[in-house]
């Protein structure tokens, strides 16, 4: 053990951090995805028609409807999404009955073309939930298996985080201090700066990450000191249900939503209707709810107004009876995941979410920039620790970002008739990654870094020149006509590549300044001397920051 | 939202003067020890008002975790400006906030 408390926790710090650090860039970096996945999904459905400007709520309402009551008129729920700014088509989806054994039926979803009222066939992809549900569910394990996984690994983060106050020093009189030397202590400071920053944010995202399971993590304790009955109860109350609509079966003829619609105007003082859901459809017990973008973090009633789908009568009492825990625990979930965000501040969690993984990945190349001189010096080269540290950072800092984007392209050059096709994009995402960690082992280190960051920013730049290549919304049409969600996702592509771009070339630029320098070093030997000196004292004066 | 960014990046940069090696920094004069004196309430001010525009624009519910998120962005461009150009930090604490602020009362 260590001898003084922050010593130990600094000692705890380092190896929580390394140990999970890899699973946490990747729970970072997809979930930062996560922020944008209807934006990720309307690109990757290229079929989808561009954005129309001119048609009115009533209009797409009234067409949704004629067009469910002819292709679902056996089912019993429907829904309506409206166009919104995250998602420019107008989209239906109704869920069918359960077929023997099933606990819920089968829900279809289909885009309507806003100008025809008719389905838009688009191809199979996972889109942008698939690239976010892996930041919990890690896609190839058991759901319930992942969700351990994923919760240790936010304990443990919860744990870096907290220890990471503890050992920084000074935390306020170092709040702005960012000294751009090269080594360790530009390494030290741009991790102490990434994370203080944005440390309410990490908090919070990692705290109430953990808030998403809670009847799995805590199984232990809920099962043990409650029985079964008491269970449900504790569940009812964290989880409030809303109130059944059962079906009579005797069948009534609906009002049309654009009249209903018109009600929840004169209701609504702004107009953001986002979602229709319709219960027991053409039944004499309907049930219309209208909900528009939420406007609390915990939960608003007037968010939501419920008709008498039939009489079209407002039925005022709220649908859902939320309790205080239920309050608070809907609070931190959405917190999470900034449902009620608008553009820009959607915008400013997914940048937050970057400096977390910017963070994470800092402080592995922390690890590895402290050992580094002393790995250097050992006679049969470096630990294969050290090697190893240093090859999953290459193949995970650079290797996972290629290999996002490798699903992207995987989107738009699979064949459109391939069976499982959502299934390969992401395989192909996997294999990438996985050639990507392996690469670093057979090259030197500065050459792995350097090369896959410049294939890096070439993947990402070409990406909208595949796009034109490969469909017709390329970013000549897709700008001109205002369509700002499918150009805003070329565009970011774009500047993510340029990011890169900027990465290698500042890389390879430090590597070149660092061989002149020993090459010059070489002729004149006193001058090794002063830089052994040098840096001795620098690591003299940062052993004690670290 | 821009508006509480600049804000809080005016807020953040009176901090930071506040602190003497940071004031070495950005200016090679030596500020009036009264003055100087000034900026750190001067700074929780700013932050205080900002966190009142930010709860009035989006809620009381919703105001505060945009406040925070206003406060990590303003934050980034401060410190990378204090270490690669610091001499503009002054200018641009007084010049965007006035902007953004006009911006808003005339918009």
């Amino acid at each position: 053990m260590k001898d003084t408390f922050r010593q130990s926790m600094k000692w705890f710090h380092t190896w929580v951090g390394l140990v999970v650090g890899w699973v946490l860039f990747f729970m970072f970096i997809t979930g930062s995805a996560g922020y944008f996945y209807k934006e990720i999904t309307h690109y990757m459905e290229p079929e989808r028609p561009l954005i129309n400007h001119q048609l009115s709520n009533s209009e797409l309402l009234d067409k949704a409807q004629q067009y469910m009551s002819i292709h679902a008129s056996d089912v019993q729920e429907w829904d309506v999404f409206l166009p919104s700014r995250r998602d420019t088509n107008l989209q239906v989806g109704w869920r069918h009955a359960p077929k023997e054994g099933e606990s819920r039926g089968k829900y279809i979803k289909q885009v309507l073309d806003a100008n025809t009222g008719q389905q838009v066939i688009t191809r199979a992809t996972g889109g942008g939930r698939s690239l976010y549900r892996m930041h919990y569910s890690l896609h190839y394990l058991e759901t319930r298996l992942s969700y351990w996984i994923v919760g240790f690994c936010t304990m443990l983060m919860l744990l870096a985080v907290i220890t990471g106050v503890v050992i920084h020093k000074k935390i306020f009189s170092d709040f702005f201090t960012f000294r751009a030397k090269k080594g360790l202590p530009g390494w030290l400071d741009s991790h102490n700066v990434l994370s203080v920053i944005a440390l309410p944010f990490h908090f919070m995202i990692t705290y109430s990450g953990l808030l998403f399971f809670p009847f799995i993590y805590m199984a232990l304790s809920v099962s043990i000191q409650t029985n079964e009955p008491e269970l449900n109860e504790l569940m009812d109350e964290v989880y409030p249900s809303s109130a059944e609509v059962t079906p009579a079966n005797i069948p009534a003829k609906m009002q049309s939503l654009s009249s209903l619609y018109e009600q929840t105007k004169t209701i609504w003082s702004d107009d953001k209707l986002e979602l229709v859901e319709i219960y027991a459809a053409n039944d004499i017990n309907a049930h219309i709810r209208f909900s528009r973008s939420v406007t609390d973090i915990t939960y608003n009633p007037s968010d939501e107004i419920v008709f008498n789908g039939v009489t079209g009568e407002r039925i005022s009492e709220p649908e859902r009876q939320y309790t205080v825990s239920a309050m608070i625990h809907n609070g931190f979930i959405s917190l999470h995941e900034g449902q009620f965000s608008v553009t820009i501040v959607r915008w400013l969690y997914f940048f937050t979410g970057l400096i977390g993984a910017a963070m994470i990945a800092s402080g592995l190349v922390l690890w590895t920039t402290k050992r580094k001189p002393q790995q250097m010096k050992k006679p049969n080269g470096p630990d294969f620790g050290y090697r190893l540290v240093e090859q999953l950072n290459i193949g995970t800092i650079v290797g996972l970002p290629i290999a996002i984007a490798s699903y992207f392209y995987g989107n738009r050059l699979l064949p459109i008739e391939m069976a499982n096709r959502a299934e390969w994009e992401i395989h192909l995402l996997f294999i990438s990654w996985a050639l990507l960690l392996t690469y670093p082992a057979y090259r030197p280190k500065a050459k792995a870094w350097s090369e896959q960051l410049h294939l890096a920013a070439a993947i990402f730049i070409f990406m909208p020149v595949l796009n034109a290549l490969t469909t017709d919304k390329h970013l000549g049409i897709t700008l001109s006509h205002g369509d700002w969600l499918y150009a805003g996702f070329d565009l970011t592509m774009l500047a993510i590549g340029l990011t890169f771009a900027f990465a290698g070339f500042k890389f390879n630029k430090s590597q070149r300044n660092k061989t002149s320098q020993s090459k010059s070093a070489k002729t004149q030997r006193s001058n090794i001397k002063t830089t052994v000196d040098n840096e001795l004292v620098l690591n003299k004066e940062n052993s004690g920051a670290l | 939202m821009l508006l509480l960014i600049c804000l809080s990046f005016s807020a953040m940069a009176l901090f930071c003067l506040a602190m003497e090696k940071h004031r070495q920094q950005v200016t090679d004069k030596a500020l009036p020890q009264f003055l100087s004196q000034f900026f750190k309430p001067l700074a929780w001010l700013l932050l205080v008002i900002t966190f009142y525009i930010s709860g009035k624009l989006y809620g009381w519910s919703i105001g505060p975790a945009v406040f925070f998120g206003a406060l990590t962005a303003a934050l980034l461009p401060l410190i990378l400006l204090l270490t690669y150009r610091a001499k503009v930090v002054p200018i641009v604490a007084i010049v965007l906030p006035l902007v953004t602020c006009a911006n808003f009362i005339l918009g």
